[in-house]
């Protein structure tokens, strides 16, 4: 190329400057549809299967649908059917002798001397959430809904949130707030508060209401870092008992069980939480990073720690290992059992939930593209280990020889698939 | 096309045009992310479909097999076409749309194979602009002769996708297929967007340097992946289409920073063109480059 002259060749640059504007002005017949691009939907099913060893089994598949449009407004929902099976601890001991158990729904079990006695159910549940998001500049709101409904329990709910952005846009502010009405409904009817399990003494139906407002903040610090806090304040008020858990009547002596008592808890409670979160981003990696402090007025506190760790494989797989530790105290009318005969307390469970215990998850995702297959696959496995104290201070006669919270041991496994048109 | 938030924006990625391809939006809304990213995605495969030499179905193999027929072409075709002619006649016949038959007997693979002198002789035959008859959107092109819009296409699918975005969403973004790229404007916090540009030493290892691109088109040409050695030297598959042999002593990478996709890419081959003369012919142009 002979372009010696530099006049030549300056007239190159605007020369291609006008030819380039030429090509690409618009009006070029066949690229108005593709100009239009219309809204997108994102469909996600997943199955979990999650299996306490002895207990507890789940099968929950869910279908999620996302419909988002080019000006960012979004429509949102979501179909679970949780099919429960199994067994859960009842709350009351080992008798120590052969035991039985009676319960409002008219079910009889005989359990022998040394087992942690259990009630069977099976439950199926089906949960259908949605919302609705729309960004108008600076601002994004967001209104949704929830409603599930099993055999004994029935919620609806409705949440708002809104957010605002700050300094170039990387502070954002969001607050919200939730309602949520609920129902319970005890197979038989309502038993008494720490009364004998068998006696229908109540209504039907009772009634919860959930009150929830939460503020956030989220900054993005670094060009690889961004962090968020979450507060949030739950009230909670009306029927929060557990309909089947009871608690063992112990002899104070011999520690042999005599009978069971319905549970009574607070007709109120009062959550709070904080939540710290962390992103942080390596070259192609993502660590993710979060603690939640959480505590209410029935003196239940807890610490959780999370950490998961995407790393990015070669051909959009990743795999993401994933750490939990959670612990928390127990609330202050937690007891193993009562004993016969003592005053009784004004409140009192032994639902293993409301006691001291932690647990531990140890888990892994993969996630990848099927050859052939146009959306996203992922798999999860996940071990859960539950700790508590088998041998509480206050534990009488006989009980000192059970384990009375024994380790519980789960295994989950998700697989996903999420696919765009 | 997978999309995930990295840092404080989004990244899209799909594959076309043989090319990895990528579109990055400074946002937090996933939503418009995502519709950035399917308006880049559709419009990079139109232009592939409609422009692309290994097909059968489109305008490109009805004029490549029309055996001196004349054909008449649609609007976008004549543009493109129109704007290759405009480059044929800046560059003197050195940016010629007609080159891609040398590839027949030029093998890019690193080993020291080039092709008889007589073949090369053969195959010029069949290259040359000015054998073709280009008027009122109608070719008419000889026999064995063909015509290859790759030398632009790509640059063309991004300012494209480019333009489309830029009128749906509101959000800074860069559009990245096969590293012929666009950015759209500064990204929050008045920053630019920063590309790194491949060592051709050791491509796909990461960068040998940093360019910031608040806002305009980079393309690079270069030979990091494609060339032949001869007589010890390595040789590029950017081919001359006077002498049928690929431009000597050329640089190693020339990347060019422009107003849109189309012209870096187009300022870039030009300059590879002129081999060891790349860098006083950008200077002349007064455009921001580097040169490896």
């Amino acid at each position: 190329m002979q372009l010696g002259s530099s006049d030549r060749t300056r007239s190159i640059r605007g020369r291609l400057s006008a030819a380039a504007c030429m090509l690409l002005a618009s009006g070029v017949p066949g690229m108005a549809q593709t100009a239009d691009t219309g809204p997108t939907t994102q469909l996600d099913l997943t199955g979990l299967l999650y299996g306490e060893a002895n207990r507890v089994k789940v099968t929950e598949p869910t279908a999620r649908f996302t419909r988002l449009y080019p000006d960012g407004h979004s429509y949102f929902a979501q179909l679970g059917i949780d099919v429960i099976t199994g067994a859960s601890p009842s709350g009351a001991l080992p008798s120590g002798r052969t035991q039985t158990i009676t319960s409002a729904s008219g079910n009889v079990q005989t359990v022998s001397a040394d087992q942690i006695p259990l009630t069977t159910f099976k439950d199926t549940r089906v949960a259908l959430d949605g919302d609705w998001r729309k960004p108008i500049g600076r601002f994004a709101s967001t209104v949704g809904g929830h409603f599930s409904k099993e055999k004994d329990y029935e919620s609806l709910g409705a949440t708002g949130k809104f957010s605002m952005d700050f300094d170039q846009r990387l502070t954002t502010l969001t607050v919200g707030a939730g309602l949520n009405h609920d129902g319970v409904f005890p197979v038989g009817g309502t038993t008494g508060e720490l009364t004998d399990p068998t006696v229908i003494v109540g209504p039907r139906s009772n009634a919860k209401q959930v009150t929830t407002g939460m503020i956030g903040v989220s900054r993005i610090f670094t060009r690889k870092w961004m962090m968020a806090f979450n507060a949030s304040r739950t009230y909670e008020q009306g029927y929060l008992t557990e309909p089947y858990k009871v608690l063992s009547l112990v002899d104070g002596a011999t520690g042999l069980t005599t009978g069971e008592l319905t549970e009574k808890r607070p007709s109120t409670r009062s959550r709070s939480s904080l939540l710290a979160s962390s992103v942080y981003h390596l070259t192609d990696d993502v660590l993710y990073a979060s603690y939640r402090y959480y505590w209410d007025d029935w003196d239940v506190r807890s610490h959780t720690l999370d950490v998961k760790y995407r790393h990015e494989l070669k051909n959009s797989t990743y795999l993401e290992p994933h750490l939990r530790y959670y612990t928390q105290t127990g609330a202050s009318f937690f007891r193993f059992g009562l004993i016969q005969g003592a005053t009784l307390p004004e409140f009192a469970t032994s639902d293993y939930r409301l006691g001291p215990l932690s647990t531990v998850t140890l888990g892994a995702t993969i996630g990848f593209r099927a050859p052939g297959s146009a959306g996203e696959w992922s798999v999860r496995a996940e071990y859960i280990g539950q700790f508590s104290d088998g041998h509480p201070r206050d534990a009488v006669g006989v009980q000192r020889q059970y384990d009375l919270y024994p380790t519980v041991n789960t295994g989950s496994f998700v697989v996903g698939y999420s696919y765009g048109f | 096309m997978s999309l995930t938030r990295v840092e404080d924006y989004f990244l899209g990625r799909f594959s076309a045009m043989a090319s990895p391809c990528e579109v990055l939006v400074d946002t937090d809304d996933r939503a418009r992310a995502n519709a950035a990213c399917r308006i880049a995605e559709r419009e990079a495969r139109r232009i592939e479909g409609k422009f692309s030499r290994y097909r059968s179905d489109n305008i490109i193999h009805r004029i490549n097999q029309s055996g001196g027929t004349p054909i008449p072409v649609d609007e976008e075709t004549a543009l493109l076409i129109g704007y290759a002619a405009t480059c044929y006649e800046m560059s003197a016949g050195m940016f010629d749309i007609t080159s891609g038959v040398l590839r027949r007997i030029w093998k890019f693979d690193g080993s020291d194979r080039v092709p008889a002198e007589a073949a090369v002789r053969d195959v010029l035959q069949h290259v040359g602009w000015h054998r073709v008859t280009w008027e009122s959107s109608m070719l008419t092109m000889p026999a064995g002769m063909e015509i290859d819009l790759g030398g632009v296409g790509k640059e063309y699918a991004v300012d494209r996708a480019a333009a489309l975005i830029a009128a749906e969403i509101p959000d800074s973004f860069l559009v990245n297929f096969g590293g012929d790229l666009y950015a759209s404007g500064w990204r929050r916090g008045q920053r630019p967007w920063r590309v790194g540009v491949d060592d051709p030493e050791r491509p796909g290892e990461g960068a040998l340097y940093r360019i910031d691109v608040p806002r305009g088109g980079l393309a690079t040409t270069g030979d990091a992946r494609r060339f032949v050695m001869f007589k010890g030297k390595r040789l590029g598959h950017i081919l001359n289409p006077k002498t049928g042999w690929p431009v000597e002593n050329a640089p190693r990478s020339v990347t060019v920073l422009a107003r849109t996709c189309v012209e870096a890419g187009t300022l870039s081959t030009l300059a590879y063109l002129q081999g060891p003369r790349a860098g006083d012919f950008l200077r002349e142009q007064g455009v921001q480059f580097r040169i490896v």
